[in-house]
């Protein structure tokens, strides 16, 4: 399975706005957003700020690298690789 | 280990009863309650005090420190359904649903009263006006519970954290906890996340969008108001729903 990014900003009303769409096969699955310093200990992770579909998650989960999200994306969307 | 550790002008529970109670307590009654026998004792942080399951024979009182009525789901994600303060008595429900239908734990270290069942139906026979206001406790629980519903279910994050804000500042200022609009404020982020039903990134930006806009600051674990009206004006706060006597006051009987 493979995803495509598109880096984009979005407007959280925060600091954090260096974003990914996540797309899979033509759709968009997910937003991802890089957490500012705002977050302290948690700066740079990527939070998951919307997913769509199977990818949604209410708890907002955050991965330490973009591979890392991908990884889970994919999971969510019925598969092991990226 | 009894009540009388407390005079009764500050037994925390004695406290509580009269801010909820619609008529002044006698002399009687509030050294009934200081007299109730009362186990005490201490827990550290994050400890059940009971779990949902449990069939406890005695309630607690909450005597220094906060605890949080929880649910989870089978998976292990939280719900957090009402933090309580001191003074309250959390389980009370238990006295007659005897099988509990949440947990409870401590949020910081916590001194925890437990009173058996049957020392309060002994109460209840000889001060029969006592358990109107037991009564009044369990439903105003549930008016809390409600709110809280309204709360996570149609407020932007924005207003969930402040109506959070002012519901603690007020229920603390009711037993003399909350001087100046400050208190205690032990929940971490993701705790706040598990009451209000949005995520701990969500928590830290909204946190930082109230104390941006002047309305509150939070240093060392302990929220500060800098700007009450604003504050419940943000929050959409009426405080009808806790149902203090401050607040019913002109109902009260003036006799």
């Amino acid at each position: 399975m493979s995803l495509q990014l598109q880096p984009v900003q979005v407007a959280t009303g925060s600091e954090d706005q260096e974003s990914q769409l996540v797309f899979h096969e033509g759709f968009l699955v997910a937003i991802l957003v890089r957490l500012s310093d705002l977050h302290e200990t948690d700066a740079g992770k990527w939070f998951l700020e919307a997913g769509f579909g199977r990818v949604t998650d209410i708890s907002g989960p955050t991965f330490a690298d973009i591979d890392e999200a991908q990884a889970w994306i994919c999971a969510r969307l019925g598969s092991s690789g990226t | 280990m009894t009540g009388s550790l407390h005079p009764p002008d500050t037994h925390p529970f004695v406290r509580k009863m009269e801010s909820i109670a619609l008529f002044p307590l006698s002399r009687e009654e509030r050294a009934a309650l200081c007299a109730l026998p009362m186990h005490v004792a201490r827990f550290d942080a994050y400890q059940d005090i009971v779990r949902e399951g449990d069939r406890p024979s005695r309630c607690f009182a909450l005597l220094e420190g906060f605890v949080a009525a929880y649910k989870t789901t089978p998976s292990g994600k939280r719900q957090v359904m009402a933090y309580h303060v001191v003074g309250d008595v959390p389980d009370l429900q238990s006295l007659h649903l005897k099988v509990l239908d949440n947990s409870i734990a401590t949020v910081s270290p916590s001194r925890i009263g437990f009173v058996e069942h049957d020392a309060l139906r002994v109460l209840f026979r000889e001060q029969p006006k006592l358990l109107e206001v037991f009564w009044r406790s369990t439903l105003i629980d549930a008016a809390l519970v409600r709110e809280w519903m309204l709360n996570i279910g149609r407020r932007e994050a924005y207003t969930r954290l402040a109506h959070l804000f002012c519901e603690l500042i007020t229920r603390l200022d009711a037993v003399g906890l909350a001087p100046e609009r400050t208190c205690a404020m032990p929940m971490t982020q993701p705790e706040l996340a598990d009451a209000l039903g949005i995520t701990p990134v969500h928590v830290n930006r909204t946190m930082r969008d109230l104390k941006a806009a002047g309305l509150v600051t939070v240093r060392g674990r302990r929220l500060t108001v800098e700007d009450w009206e604003g504050l419940k004006a943000a929050a959409e706060f009426d405080p009808a729903y806790l149902h203090l006597r401050s607040e019913d006051g002109a109902k009260l009987p003036t006799s």
